[in-house]
This record gives structure tokens, C-alpha cells and sequence, in this order.
């Protein structure tokens, strides 16, 4: 254990070093925030039927994935394990006496909350006190709160077991875009990434309830909006953590089987 | 310009080399783009128009931004990825030549892949036009084309100005992202649904607004005043200023050395 979470620190503060790159990605996502919440404004303001969220509800979400953006995209840069991959000197990483795939869960978990470390708090102090409609709404109940909380740290451990998918992925392609990319795309949409889920027509809202994605973040924001009641996340909760068992599990299984074939590029 | 055409078809060669690599992305493009346009129909399932704007008006907008964004990640994406030959000091080379430094940029890099969102945003266009049932004079069809041209060159004068500004930092300019994507994001929808603030930023500083709102005004028959149709030429005015200031970079640029 004192291994991986050595791996994790790791990551974590050589992370940290990245402050230019966070000051920017601070601004896209103001930005970001303000236009789809404009947008959003302007829906409401014109009228529509049976919405799915209030105004406040739905803005409050914008922000929090603003703010936790770099900690739910799929998307994940570390050209270092992929370069490993590509190069052949993950042959080094084999003959160590550890579990990979948990060298590399803690790796990449370092780093996302390294990512997100440095962006959430400025995003969180400024969006609180702007002006409404703009403005970031506080939870229901310190209750719903502390289940948003709890709901938010399985969601953190979820992504982290969705992103070792694609250093295994890579491990057969040899090629961190291709089928990586389509991966991504599809687990962006259903995590409610550019529009909350709620918003989805009613077949594709059925495709979503079967897919791991919607339980990264959709589920901890709407509850933490009040958008679930504390009293119905229960069920939803036990799926999430199934869910996280399950990945887990599953992307151990894979690694090991692939492992047994894989041919080393170059040495 | 026979030069240009020749590094394409190179560049083209080297990504047709990776075969399966080539269509899988390509595929998830395809992906990508769906998943912007996609959230714009989620949102009209729920709603009638946006501040008057109907769905097709607002694929219309969508479809042109997006034309221009992709066209520039085809055919110049060189200037876009012009940081990397900063840093990596192969900006020199390009200096020794006897050619164009601005079309040797160009030649540098492309991204074919992008051809498939170049192509949906002309399906989606397509679509947009054929269901908006409106009358096409001469006049709306030359605003249509300059609707189409002048997105390409705000993208493009943007990605120059970003570039100029590495000659002075001899790095990328990652807030730069903000005006390229963050424009696209936002011009996906007519400007005139965002607040006033916004609307005058990017009509008088960044003039979004003349490539595809203005104009789109004058299209749907919104607006009949005759100089709507012809404000996109107003952002390949702001062209000059920008390529300027490009070359006054390349005057003043000292190597990093490599």
C-alpha cells in the first residue's frame, strides 16, 4: 500500500507544478460557465414545458462541472504512461513486484486531483458571489451536502477506474487515439458533460441508466442541487458503488490477460 | 500556392499510412461532432426557440462556426500548432527559405481527420436551409457565402494573432483557447441571445458577431437593411491588421536556439 500511495503523492505534487496551465484553464472554464449558462438563461426566459430543473438547480450544476472539469473529463493527458507504452520501457513496470493496474490508479488519480486542486477553489469563491441568476447556489441541507460529498468521492474513484481503461486499450492498439477517442466521446456525452442528463430524450436517458458514466458526476451534482431528494439517492448510491467494484475488477481481469500477450515494442 | 497543395498531399500520404488509426478517428469525429449538435436538439426537444430563434436558425449559426473552425484545422493548422516551431527552433529553417513565411507555416502541419466535422457542418447547413423554407435571392446567397468565408477568417486571423504573440513569449498561448474554442462554443447560437456586455465584446473586439449574426439577421429576414448582408467583410478588414502584426513578429524574432 505505502507503494501506491507513494506513486500517488507523486503525481500529485509534480501536479501541482502546473499553476500557468491551471490559471488558464481557470479562465476557459469561466467562460465556458458564463455561455452555457447565458444560453441557458435565455431558454428559460423564452418558456418551455415540463423542465426537468429549476434555473438556480441547473446553473449551480454548470459550476460544479466547471469546477470539477478537470477531475470528471474523460480526457486524460499523461504522455509519460503512453510514451512508456509506445516506447517499450513499460517492460520496466512489468518486472516490478506490484499490481500495475493500482501503480497506475494511483498514478492517474494523483493526477486528476492535482488537476483539479488547482482550479476548483478560485472557480467556487468567485462563482458564490456573483450576482443572480449567475451566481452558485448553496446545497439543500448540510445533509445533502455531506451525501453529495461521500457520493463525489466514489464518483473521483470511478473515473480513475474508467481512465486505467485506456493505458490498456493502448497496450493492444499501440495507439492512445483510434477506438480511445470514440471511448471518450461516448462516456463524455452520457456523464453529462455538455448538458445534464435529465435534459436527454427519454430513449437515450433508458441507453444511459446502463452505462457506469452518469454516476461520475451526474449524480453527486443533482444531488447536491437538490435535484435528487436525500431521501431517493440511497438506491442510486449502491448502483455507483457496484459500479466501482465492478470496473475494478474488470480492469484488473483485462490487464492480466492481456499482459500474458503482449509483445514489447523495441528495447 | 502549387506548394501548399503539394505539403497537403504529403501530409495526407503520412496519415493515410495509419490506415485503421486513420478511420477510427476519423470515426470518432464524426462522434465528436455529434455530441455539439446533439446537445443543441436535446435543448429543443424542451424548449420552442431561444429568444425567438428556432431550432433550424440556430443549426444554421452552429453549422457556419463550425464550417470556418474546421477549415482551419484542415488547411491551417500549421499556425495553430505554430508554438511547437518556436520552441523546437524549426522556425529558423522556414526563415532561410525563399518563400512566404506565413504560407511555409501553413504548409507545416495538417489535420486531415478534420475533413469529417468539415463535412457534417455542410450536412447540418444543408438540412438548416432546406427546413427554414426561405426565399434565396442573389443577395442572401452571396451573404451565405460570405457568412461561410468571412468564419473562416476569423478563425484564422485569431490563430495568427496567437501566433504573433509567441514570438514574444516562445510559448503557446493557452488562454488563447478561450477566444478559438470558447468563440466556437459561444457563436454556436446567435450572439444576440447573450447579455449586452457580451454582445459588444464580441462584435467590436473579436467580430464574431459580423460572421454569423448580423448576417443571419439579414438571412431569416429578421433584418432588411441591405449592409447586414455584407458585414462579414468587416472581419477580412480585421485580417490585415493581424497578418501585420504577424510579420512585424517575424522582423523582430530572435531563435530560442536549439
Amino acid at each position: 500500500m505505502r507503494a501506491y500511495l507513494s506513486y500517488f503523492k507523486l503525481k500529485f505534487i509534480s501536479g501541482l507544478q502546473y499553476r500557468q496551465a491551471a490559471y488558464a484553464g481557470i479562465a476557459t472554464q469561466f467562460f465556458f460557465g458564463f455561455v452555457y449558462i447565458m444560453i441557458y438563461v435565455a431558454f428559460y426566459q423564452t418558456g418551455g414545458k415540463n423542465l426537468p430543473m429549476e434555473l438556480p438547480q441547473l446553473i449551480t450544476y454548470v459550476w460544479l462541472n466547471q469546477a470539477f472539469f478537470a477531475l470528471i473529463c474523460q480526457f486524460y493527458k499523461d504522455s509519460e504512461l503512453f510514451t512508456l507504452i509506445k516506447t517499450g520501457n513499460i517492460s520496466y513496470e512489468f518486472s516490478r513486484p506490484k499490481s500495475i493496474y493500482f501503480l497506475w490508479y494511483f498514478k492517474i488519480l494523483g493526477q486528476r486531483l492535482a488537476n483539479v486542486f488547482l482550479r476548483f477553489l478560485p472557480l467556487f469563491i468567485v462563482t458564490i458571489l456573483l450576482p443572480k441568476p449567475y451566481n452558485f447556489g448553496m446545497p439543500t441541507s448540510p445533509l445533502a451536502f455531506l451525501i453529495f460529498l461521500v457520493s463525489m468521492i466514489i464518483g473521483t474513484l470511478l473515473i480513475t477506474a474508467l481512465t486505467v481503461f485506456y493505458p490498456i486499450i493502448t497496450l493492444v492498439t499501440l495507439n492512445e487515439k483510434g477506438i480511445t477517442n470514440i471511448l471518450i466521446v461516448i462516456a463524455d456525452l452520457f456523464s453529462g458533460i455538455g448538458i445534464p442528463l435529465v435534459f436527454f430524450p427519454k430513449l437515450l436517458l433508458k441507453v444511459s441508466s446502463v452505462l457506469p458514466f452518469q454516476y461520475i458526476s451526474d449524480l453527486p451534482f443533482r444531488i447536491y442541487v437538490g435535484n435528487i431528494p436525500v431521501s431517493a439517492c440511497i438506491k442510486p448510491m449502491i448502483i455507483q458503488f457496484v459500479w466501482l467494484i465492478l470496473l475494478v475488477l474488470i480492469g484488473q481481469l483485462l490487464l492480466r490477460i492481456i499482459i500474458k500477450r503482449v509483445e514489447v515494442q523495441g528495447g | 500556392m502549387k506548394l501548399y497543395f503539394k505539403a497537403l498531399g504529403l501530409h495526407l500520404k503520412a496519415e493515410l499510412e495509419y490506415r485503421m488509426s486513420f478511420i477510427f478517428s476519423f470515426f470518432s469525429q464524426v462522434l465528436v461532432f455529434f455530441s455539439y449538435y446533439f446537445v443543441i436538439l436535446a435543448m429543443f426537444t424542451r424548449f420552442d426557440n431561444i429568444k425567438g430563434f428556432t431550432m433550424y436558425e440556430v443549426l444554421l449559426c452552429f453549422s457556419i462556426i463550425q464550417f470556418g473552425f474546421a477549415f482551419n484545422e484542415v488547411f491551417a493548422r500549421g499556425i495553430d500548432k505554430f508554438d511547437d516551431l518556436i520552441i523546437q527552433g524549426n522556425f529558423d529553417r522556414l526563415l532561410l527559405r525563399p518563400k512566404n513565411i506565413l504560407l511555409q507555416v501553413l504548409c507545416s502541419n495538417s489535420d486531415f481527420i478534420k475533413v469529417s466535422r468539415l463535412i457534417q457542418a455542410l450536412i447540418v447547413m444543408i438540412i438548416a436551409l432546406i427546413n427554414l423554407h426561405i426565399k434565396i435571392t442573389l443577395i442572401k446567397f452571396i451573404t451565405l457565402v460570405l457568412m461561410l468565408i468571412s468564419s473562416i477568417a476569423i478563425f484564422f486571423s485569431i490563430f495568427v494573432l496567437a501566433a504573433s504573440y509567441c514570438f514574444i513569449t516562445v510559448q503557446g498561448l493557452e488562454v488563447r483557447n478561450v477566444f478559438t474554442d470558447g468563440g466556437k462554443q459561444m457563436a454556436q447560437y446567435p450572439i444576440g441571445v447573450f447579455n449586452k456586455g457580451f454582445l459588444y465584446f464580441f462584435t467590436f473586439i473579436i467580430p464574431y458577431g459580423f460572421v454569423n449574426y448580423y448576417p443571419l439577421l439579414y438571412f431569416i429576414g429578421k433584418k432588411s437593411n441591405i449592409l447586414y448582408a455584407f458585414s462579414p467583410l468587416i472581419v477580412l478588414i480585421y485580417l490585415i491588421p493581424c497578418i501585420l502584426i504577424f510579420n512585424l513578429g517575424v522582423k523582430k524574432y530572435s531563435s530560442t536556439g536549439s
